[in-house]
């Protein structure tokens, strides 16, 4: 938690109130989205629980005791599923899966690093691809089965991959 | 009944000397301007020569500028009237100036999606030392307000308020009447202003107070916060927090 620097919005008590004005609510939104998705990605949190978030420190600023209501938090929320970054678990809206990156994002990061490499035509398995040693300084080292699936699955819709079965997967 | 009769000598001799006066006041005159004209030639190579020799310091001083310009003011020389004059290709002040501007207009732009461009003077100040670099000689508060007054002939897009002692400055146009800029100034200290507030420090009626918060909400100007006992309304431009802040 320490070296995760909030932006000055953090301290400043309307950015809890949603802004009537839109112009101001358009920035107000952009700010909460990129918030969301860095504090979740220094968290390296995927699931939101929305009853939880309340009392969570990314939307209840006790210092200058503001928070965001379930209302604003649900508009942040639905903001970034427009924008591709949510998806919710349940028709409810009590959870959700919260990705800093697309899939979309994560498999260009992926193709780039294979491409750069000159790796198009080998099979990887997907385990290498994130927990070898040679892609430690990549971002997507470390990254989560299920994403990475996504992502793979994204670059396979683009003719870019196929995966063969579960756990391997051909670039082209 | 006597009468003095007006005879033609009489007129001719009248003209006369009206005309001799006045051949004397035009000689008077004549002489005084030319004397003048002298001096005034006197102290322009004078103030010529100065400038020349003090370039450097005029360029590098803040405070040396302030006074220099105080001096050509006086004696009406405008040294920013145009880019190609005399005192602009001696001092390269206009090219200062213009420079100013443009970077004045970059830093308002940059931080207008944040603040709805209102932006304190201070903070602009620092701003543009900062997008300058380092071997940026000193910038005044002066040298701002002169750089902005240049701006003007763009069109009315910048105009500055005077806040109490300080200055804003307003990049956006939309113009900002007496009642709202009393506003920006009940808030200098706390960034925040109350409608109860205002009524105690202004003794306004409630009818003016809304109309005047309700029209800086709708320019972007300032943002509200309910979760107070009274609905507080902050300006994002006079919130410390934000001044230092890149986005």
């Amino acid at each position: 938690m320490a070296t995760f620097s909030w932006p000055w919005q953090y301290n400043f008590p309307p950015f809890f109130t949603i802004q009537p004005n839109l112009d101001t609510r358009k920035k107000q939104l952009e700010a909460w989205c990129s918030l969301v998705l860095n504090y979740q990605k220094s968290q390296k949190n995927y699931i939101l629980d929305t009853t939880e978030a309340q009392n969570s420190p990314l939307f209840y600023n006790k210092d200058i005791n503001r928070r965001l209501s379930t209302d604003g938090i649900q508009t942040v929320l639905e903001e970034l599923r427009k924008r591709g970054n949510v998806e919710w678990k349940d028709k409810a809206g009590k959870q959700c899966i919260i990705m800093w990156r697309t899939p979309e994002e994560w498999g260009n990061l992926v193709y780039k690093y294979i491409t750069d490499r000159s790796m198009k035509n080998t099979v990887c398995t997907l385990y290498e691809l994130t927990h070898e040693e040679d892609t430690e300084n990549q971002e997507f080292h470390g990254l989560e089965d299920w994403l990475l699936l996504r992502a793979l699955q994204c670059l396979q819709s683009q003719g870019k991959a196929e995966l063969m079965g579960d756990e391997g997967v051909k670039f082209f | 009944m006597h009468r003095r009769g007006a005879g033609i000598a009489a007129i001719k001799n009248k003209n006369l000397a009206q005309a001799r006066y006045k051949d004397k006041g035009t000689e008077i005159a004549e002489g005084q301007v030319a004397q003048m004209a002298k001096q005034m030639e006197t102290f322009k190579v004078h103030l010529e020569n100065f400038a020349s020799q003090h370039k450097e310091e005029i360029r590098k001083n803040s405070e040396f500028r302030v006074q220099f310009q105080e001096m050509c003011a006086s004696i009406g020389v405008d040294p920013l009237a145009s880019s190609k004059g005399f005192w602009a290709e001696m001092l390269g002040v206009g090219d200062f100036y213009y420079e100013l501007g443009v970077q004045i207009v970059e830093v308002c732009l940059a931080t207008s999606h944040r603040n709805g461009g209102l932006i304190g003077i201070e903070e602009l100040r620092d701003r543009v030392v900062k997008s300058r670099g380092k071997k940026s000689q000193d910038i005044s508060i002066d040298d701002l307000l002169r750089a902005i007054k240049k701006l003007k002939v763009l069109g009315n897009g910048f105009s500055v308020i005077t806040c109490g002692r300080s200055y804003m400055v307003q990049s956006v146009p939309g113009e900002l009447s007496m009642d709202h800029t009393s506003v920006i100034q009940q808030a200098q200290n706390t960034a925040y202003v109350t409608v109860s507030q205002i009524k105690k420090t202004l003794n306004w009626e409630t009818e003016r107070i809304h109309r005047a918060l309700d029209y800086l909400v709708k320019e972007a100007l300032v943002w509200t916060d309910d979760q107070s006992s009274e609905t507080q309304y902050w300006f994002p431009s006079l919130f410390a927090g934000a001044m230092n802040a890149s986005s």
